[in-house]
């Protein structure tokens, strides 16, 4: 700690806090998606919704592995993407875009998929269609408003989740969807 | 009333660990260039802040190029937060 000698003066410290949060805003401002970042995720959301309403629908796996590997392979490359061009991490990106842990995905996403089984369980496909496509709409839309919302406030909501649990979320979600499909 | 922390007293070290609160981890290079200093500089100070335990660095590539990431600790949030709490308070005590 140190002594009253080096204390600043409330004018100096009110700088020091100024400059050092608007670098910290500069850098915020500076992170940007990778081009169609927004729409390819919103695209493999929607492809892996209808996969798995068809999946669920006929009982078979093959859909909804399929859905959730493309899925994957799209998330892989865009948070590679990510981090080459802004030459940073941000755990809040890759939890609450890509993996839409934010809430207006999250809603988006379990709506659309819950009003797509149902429809395909009816066999109404153009339905199914409809509903993924709203599911993948709605997840890129809850991106696109968390990145706003990180620029506001980055300190708030950079990190986002720990991996541990992002990994605990993801192997739920596979896990359910397994026995949903063997189930069906 | 919250005392100020040596360690990141010196600006240009707020500055640096106030801008690592934005992200999870930074390359090298994106750090030196939002905060505006040269390689040697942010590297005396990472140096300092990591001795201190505040931040961590480790060896990676970016673009194709080996190069360092740099993370804020847990320890080193505790601290920046504390340290702005301090300077918070010695801003209200002339207001």
């Amino acid at each position: 700690m140190e002594s009253e000698h080096d204390r600043p003066t409330a004018a100096e410290a009110a700088d020091a806090l100024t400059e050092a949060e608007a670098s910290r805003t500069t850098l915020a401002h500076a992170i940007t998606t990778p081009s169609w970042c927004f729409t390819s995720l919103g695209t493999a959301v929607a492809v892996q919704i209808g996969l798995a309403a068809v999946g669920f629908a006929d009982g078979a796996l093959l859909p909804v592995a399929a859905g959730l590997a493309v899925f994957a392979a799209v998330a892989g490359v865009q948070l590679a993407r990510f981090r080459r061009r802004n030459g940073v991490w941000l755990g809040g990106f890759a939890s609450r875009v890509v993996l839409g842990s934010a809430a207006p995905a999250s809603v988006a996403y379990a709506l659309a998929l819950a009003a797509a089984i149902w429809a395909a369980a009816g066999e109404h496909w153009w339905l199914v269609a409809l509903w993924s496509a709203a599911g993948g709409a709605g997840y890129a839309l809850g991106g696109r408003r968390w990145l706003r919302t990180y620029r506001a406030e980055p300190a708030a909501h950079g990190r986002g989740e720990s991996a541990a649990w992002l990994a605990l979320v993801a192997l739920a979600a596979v896990g359910g969807a397994v026995l949903l499909a063997a189930g069906a | 009333m919250a005392e100020l922390d040596a360690q990141i007293a010196a600006p240009a070290r707020l500055k640096l660990m106030t801008t690592l609160t934005a992200v999870s981890e930074a390359e090298f290079a994106t750090v030196r260039d939002a905060l505006e200093v040269s390689d040697s500089v942010l590297s005396k100070h990472l140096a300092a802040l990591e001795d201190a335990g505040y931040v961590r660095r480790r060896k990676g590539v970016h673009r194709g190029r080996r190069t360092t990431w740099i993370a804020l600790t847990p320890r080193g949030r505790k601290a920046l937060s504390a340290h702005v709490a301090a300077l918070r308070e010695l801003i209200r005590g002339v207001d």
